[in-house]
């Protein structure tokens, strides 16, 4: 009998609210008020996430940001930064010592991964893990993740990328050296790949979703039950949002 | 003096150093550790930049500190290690 996980599925939230809500999550199940728990979500508006450990003002042009009406907010999750618009993001939650999640971080990441690859699968596209953090296909990027374990839990949430705008994403991130802007923009055309561009169509939200929750279902043997957010999980999720990822001092802190 | 230096570490992630140091005496006065690298726990980021303040700047003396900070505060890099750690430190003084 296969085990029941909890499926959230949130819709498109601002930024603070979207890292709230997978942080309260974490200290709900931390806490064992609520199952291992996957959730899929969306972004309105788009918004650029930043990883711990960057510093916002070396990455984030903020003026930019504020004209094109993106958000921007610094996750509690290392990494680098995001630009969240067509894609589907993920996160997963579950006790470090569950038995389905292999205790060194790195085996981790594969194993979590591996349900992404299975769920890009089931939408017809071939794609590997690719360590640290990535998932290619064709050698590109395709999906990028990043993981935290904070009171004995594991938080690890990531994108699979629907379609991607390189230019719009390079007027919202700092470079360098502004001499080699095109040639970056060029270069991560390369590198960096979506469901559309692969599959050459659209391919809608709830479509990838499925795909993406059989992945999981395949890769961990389990049956992803759709939940909804528990009143403690909505009040940490307002604690959250006010006390950090709505805040100033916690986005500018680095 | 206050510098900054960018390096790729081998095999790992893009760190960004932004140091304070004393000229005279070839030391730290203050460090920021940023990029897009892993530490678990992510808070150990902060004891390492306050560790870090007045080590002298050399090769040894960081490695030796860097590498007693992670083993105190059971710091796992990932895309970062002491050595990245110390050269991108010392690319801002060269």
């Amino acid at each position: 009998m296969s085990e029941k996980w909890r499926l959230l599925k949130t819709g498109a939230n601002t930024a603070a609210k979207n890292m709230a809500i997978d942080r309260a999550v974490l200290v709900a199940n931390s806490l064992g008020k609520v199952p291992p728990t996957v959730r899929f979500y969306q972004w309105n508006p788009p918004a650029i996430s930043i990883g711990y450990f960057q510093s916002l003002e070396d990455e984030i042009d903020i003026i930019n940001c504020r004209n094109l009406g993106v958000d921007y907010v610094r996750r509690i999750t290392g990494g680098g930064a995001v630009f969240h618009e067509n894609e589907l993001t993920y996160s997963i939650v579950i006790s470090e010592s569950h038995k389905k999640i292999p205790k060194n971080i790195m085996e981790s990441y594969g194993r979590i991964c591996g349900a992404v690859v299975k769920g890009l699968s089931n939408i017809g596209i071939e794609s590997e893990y690719k360590p640290i953090n990535d998932i290619i296909t064709g050698g590109r990027k395709i999906s990028g993740s990043a993981q935290t374990r904070k009171m004995k839990t594991v938080l690890q949430h990531g994108t699979v990328l629907m379609d991607v705008n390189v230019e719009k994403m390079f007027s919202l991130l700092k470079v360098p050296d502004e001499k080699i802007r095109d040639k970056l923009i060029s270069d991560v055309k390369d590198r960096v790949t979506s469901i559309k561009h692969v599959l050459d169509k659209d391919i809608k939200f709830d479509i990838a979703a499925k795909a993406m929750k059989k992945g999981f279902e395949e890769e961990f043997d389990i049956i992803l039950t759709k939940g909804e957010i528990t009143n403690m999980e909505t009040e940490l999720t307002e604690k959250f949002e006010r006390g950090c990822f709505g805040n100033q001092e916690w986005n500018h802190k680095r | 003096m206050n510098s900054k230096s960018v390096y790729k570490v081998p095999n790992g992630k893009l760190l960004k150093i932004i140091l304070d140091y004393d000229e005279k005496n070839n030391s730290i006065n203050s460090v920021r550790i940023t990029g897009d690298f892993f530490a678990y726990p992510e808070e150990a980021i902060e004891a390492m930049e306050d560790e870090l303040k007045n080590v002298h700047l050399d090769e040894d003396s960081l490695l030796d500190k860097i590498n007693n900070v992670i083993q105190n505060k059971n710091i796992e890099f990932i895309g970062l290690d002491a050595k990245g750690l110390t050269t991108g430190i010392l690319m801002c003084v060269k």
